[in-house]
């Protein structure tokens, strides 16, 4: 033995260096990207329901008004789930038999509602209301995304707060006139950049500055 | 000079009269051996015990918050950041000791500069904690830097809090740099040591006596990776004395910038007593303060526990207890005037603060620092208290308490009473908090005894320099040079081996390089053959002084893009491009691309790291790290006559070569 290492030990040893500088590097590539990926936010994901609702039947082919479910929308903090009143309204008719309603049927009957997977959560500490949102402006897709192309509904959009951010920094790319908000299928007009502050004027928001601040979501 | 001998001062008492390259070699690696005895488990089982505790106090806090420790509204600021300030001004004080040591050149810095610089990186790593677990949900800790998040947020450049963080991530990668740069070619010797006694115990084994351990050679090599395949060639001396000089420089404008940084942020707060414009310069003297006497009680513990008397002499101790007068003065100097000042024109919130440290709740605290840091240097107008070891230690430790005492009384006293007498509240420190600085100490003192069994603790190189600049004794015997060996080829070159670098130099200038490419090995820096070999380029500086002003440049930008463009948040008024807030944390982090610039640039410019090499396979070439210098022609081309070589090299007269030989590739 002449050497305390051998020849190939140098290419080993800067393999084991290089390896764990890009390891390094790639730290918080791989974080990032792991944070913003469905599998973390959940877009994209139709959890299992207890009934395989679609919305693309309900409110896309036959058209059902989004208040005629989801009733308080306009006037509360929550846009509210229907309860299975709402669905025997028309199920009680048609459809009565269908296998895959029976646990409307079953929770008619025992005067129990669905337990449905909820799928756009909030964290405790942000403040959000629909009815604010719905009457000055923003529309349904802005953050639930088209539904009416939802054969199982999904989350369309990571609630993360520079998703909120985006729009409360500059509301006039965003809001749309009052007889668009249910407009599923809306995207900017391409006068957008004229109309938007007119609206921001006609609805009274105070514009970016004063939608920064904390207290606006964190109460 | 070749030939004749340059009369040199005697040693100044800085080093046994017997002292000689290999001794120090043998005391320093061989100290850890002799760090096994019963004392070392004992303290060591203690250090445990703390830490125990400190996981303990960690579990309680992260259990139940920051409550723990009796923090209370006024007294947010209590023994978490007391506890980080005196850490990090130990850090500071031990680190400007030992970079201003080495920019000046002191010849005395060889028995402390690496217990200096490793009280540094240990305190650093103590206070690096605080920032962590002071904060009410740790596992988040990293929302404090800037990191590609989600929320579309920066964190709050104006905050302190952002400050520590940088800071502290700043400070122990500058630390961590010259400490391990520094600890090189020391890692070396040691790789070398272990590398001989394996080889011994192969040769033993071979002849049938004992048997082979593999723990050996793995330890060996564990050295060896630590070490890069550092072989101690001239121009990668040169090299590495330009790199620890930069960090030297870096860690300098660190140090300042840092503590003058926390006296600043004191004063941009409204409370009273925190605006004297010497605090400043308060703030470094009793960083330095601390700082040295940390090292000093460090050093004569190395001292005891390694048996160095040899190496680490009264001297040594003598100097450490002047620079603690010195600077107990300087301290004493310091609260003096603060207290003049406010009595003499301060407002009546300020002088209130004056009476309530003198004689207020907390007056103990004040008069701690008189009892365990300002009168206990006095101590050192003895002759005989200076020489002292036990006295040294036993100051050193009380200046530290005395300084723990000076964060205390700086941020309690002003916080627990501030304007109104209905927001004051007193403050006493709870159990955990005292636990938690107990067990901090624990981690400072456990890493410090492993360090101390596994790695030299005196710098072996700087002690050979300090040796070789003092020679003592008689020269090295004249050996004749023996016979060339005669190696099958193909050939690396030719190497001749001589017993001082004086030597090597000579006999390069008086032999020419024979068409052969010549580079020359030894245990120390070869200022003479740098000469003649031609010094380096000096690009490290340069690398350096960009790599600063690029990373402070670019972090200045991010700040002022973060709060005056992406995100403009109005606090109280202040203004949207508030620079002033960014220097410190900019001045940090500059320095910590400098300190990474400079280690890079001294690798790659050596072409290092390179464990396998030929130089290695020069016979007894573990004698390079040790007491022995090489020169070795490299054959490059057809002109190389490895015959006139050995010639030129057998003929040499006046020092002459121990041994000459054929190196094969």
């Amino acid at each position: 033995m002449r050497q305390l290492f051998a020849p190939g030990a140098d290419a080993l040893f800067r393999l084991a260096l290089l390896t764990a500088a890009a390891c390094l590097a790639a730290l918080p590539v791989v974080g990032a990207g792991l944070m913003r990926s469905s599998y973390v936010t959940g877009v994209g994901v139709a959890p299992a329901q207890p009934v395989p609702f679609s919305h693309k039947h309900h409110s896309g082919e036959l058209a059902i008004d989004c208040r005629y479910c989801h009733t308080s929308v306009e006037t509360q903090a929550t846009a509210g789930i229907p309860p299975t009143h709402t669905c025997m309204t028309c199920h009680g008719q048609i459809w009565s038999g269908s296998d895959m309603l029976a646990p409307v049927r079953a929770s008619y009957a025992r005067d129990e509602p669905l337990h449905w997977t909820r799928l756009n959560k909030l964290p405790g500490y942000v403040y959000y209301n629909h009815a604010v949102h719905v009457q000055n402006g923003i529309g349904c897709s802005t953050c639930h995304g088209n539904v009416t192309e939802m054969q199982l509904t999904y989350r369309a959009n990571a609630f993360e707060m520079s998703f909120c951010l985006d729009c409360h920094r500059n509301p006039e790319k965003y809001v749309r006139p009052k007889d668009e908000i249910l407009t599923m299928t809306w995207s900017p007009p391409a006068n957008q950049a004229e109309i938007g502050p007119e609206l921001v004027r006609q609805y009274h928001i105070r514009g970016g500055e004063r939608l920064t601040e904390c207290a606006i979501c964190h109460r | 000079m070749s030939g004749t001998v340059t009369p040199l001062p005697a040693r100044p008492g800085l080093l046994a009269a017997q002292a000689d390259f290999a001794s120090i070699g043998r005391a320093v690696a061989g100290g850890p051996d002799r760090t096994r005895a019963r004392p070392w488990w004992i303290a060591f089982a203690g250090a445990c015990g703390l830490l125990a505790v400190f996981a303990a106090a960690l579990f309680w806090l992260l259990l139940n918050g920051v409550g723990v420790w009796d923090n209370n509204n006024p007294v947010v600021w209590a023994l978490d950041i007391v506890a980080y300030d005196w850490w990090i001004g130990i850090a500071c004080g031990a680190l400007l000791v030992s970079t201003t040591l080495r920019l000046t050149g002191a010849p005395w810095r060889s028995a402390i500069d690496r217990v200096a610089e490793t009280a540094t990186v240990l305190a650093a790593a103590a206070a690096a904690l605080y920032p962590i677990i002071h904060l009410g949900r740790p596992w988040v800790f990293y929302w404090t830097l800037p990191y590609p998040n989600t929320l579309a947020l920066w964190p709050q450049f104006r905050s302190p809090l952002v400050w520590d963080a940088v800071d502290i991530v700043s400070f122990l990668g500058l630390a961590s740099s010259i400490w391990y740069l520094g600890l090189l070619p020391d890692l070396a010797a040691l790789r070398d040591r272990a590398f001989e006694a394996a080889l011994a115990e192969l040769r033993a084994a071979d002849a049938g006596r004992g048997r082979r351990r593999r723990t050996t050679l793995l330890r060996a090599q564990a050295y060896g990776i630590l070490a890069l395949g550092w072989r101690g060639a001239v121009v990668h001396w040169e090299r590495w004395l330009l790199a620890t000089r930069t960090l030297a420089v870096l860690g300098l404008i660190l140090v300042v910038s840092l503590q003058t940084g926390a006296s600043v942020m004191l004063a941009g707060s409204v409370l009273p007593g925190w605006h004297d414009t010497l605090l400043p310069v308060t703030f470094l003297i009793g960083s330095l303060l601390s700082g040295v006497g940390v090292t000093a009680a460090l050093t004569v513990l190395v001292r005891r526990a390694l048996a160095l008397e040899a190496l680490i002499t009264e001297r040594h101790l003598a100097a450490l207890g002047r620079l603690m007068l010195v600077l107990g003065l300087a301290s004493a100097y310091c609260y003096a005037t603060e207290i003049f000042a406010s009595l003499l024109h301060g407002d009546a919130f300020d002088r209130a603060v004056v009476v309530r440290r003198l004689a207020g709740a907390h007056a103990w605290a004040f008069w701690t620092i008189v009892a365990c840091a300002l009168l206990p240097v006095q101590l050192f107008w003895l002759r005989a208290a200076r020489r002292s070891g036990p006295a040294v230690a036993l100051v050193g430790i009380l200046v530290a308490v005395g300084s723990f005492a000076d964060h205390f009384m700086l941020l309690i006293v002003t916080l627990s009473h501030d304007f109104l007498p209905s927001s004051a509240h007193s403050y006493a420190a709870g159990a955990w908090g005292v636990a938690t600085l107990a067990g901090s100490v624990g981690l400072f003192l456990a890493l410090l005894l492993i360090g101390l069994r596994t790695l030299p603790m005196v710098s072996i190189v700087e002690t050979r320099r300090l040796a070789e600049a003092h020679p003592q004794g008689p020269a090295a015997g004249e050996a004749a040079p023996r016979e060339p060996e005669t190696a099958p080829a193909p050939l690396w070159g030719v190497t001749a081996e001589f017993a001082s670098a004086r030597d090597l130099a000579a006999a390069m200038r008086t032999v020419g390089s024979l068409g052969a490419r010549r580079e020359a090995y030894g245990p120390v820096p070869m200022p003479e053959a740098a000469e003649i070999l031609g010094q380096p380029a000096g690009h490290i500086p340069l690398f350096a002084l960009a790599a600063a002003l690029a990373g402070a440049a670019a972090f200045m930008a991010m700040c002022l893009y973060a709060v005056g463009i992406d995100y403009v948040f109005d606090i109280g008024g202040r203004p949207r491009l508030s620079w002033q807030s960014f220097v410190v944390p900019s001045v940090s982090f500059g320095m910590l691309c400098g300190a990474l610039a400079t280690v890079l640039a001294l690798l790659v410019e050596n072409r290092l790291p390179r464990l396998n090499h030929p130089a290695f396979n020069i016979p007894d070439f573990t004698r390079a790290t040790q007491d022995r210098f090489f020169l070795a022609f490299e054959a490059r081309d057809d002109r190389f006559d490895a015959e006139r070589i050995e010639r030129a090299l057998l003929s040499l007269r006046g020092p002459r070569a121990l041994m000459i030989r054929r190196v094969p590739r």
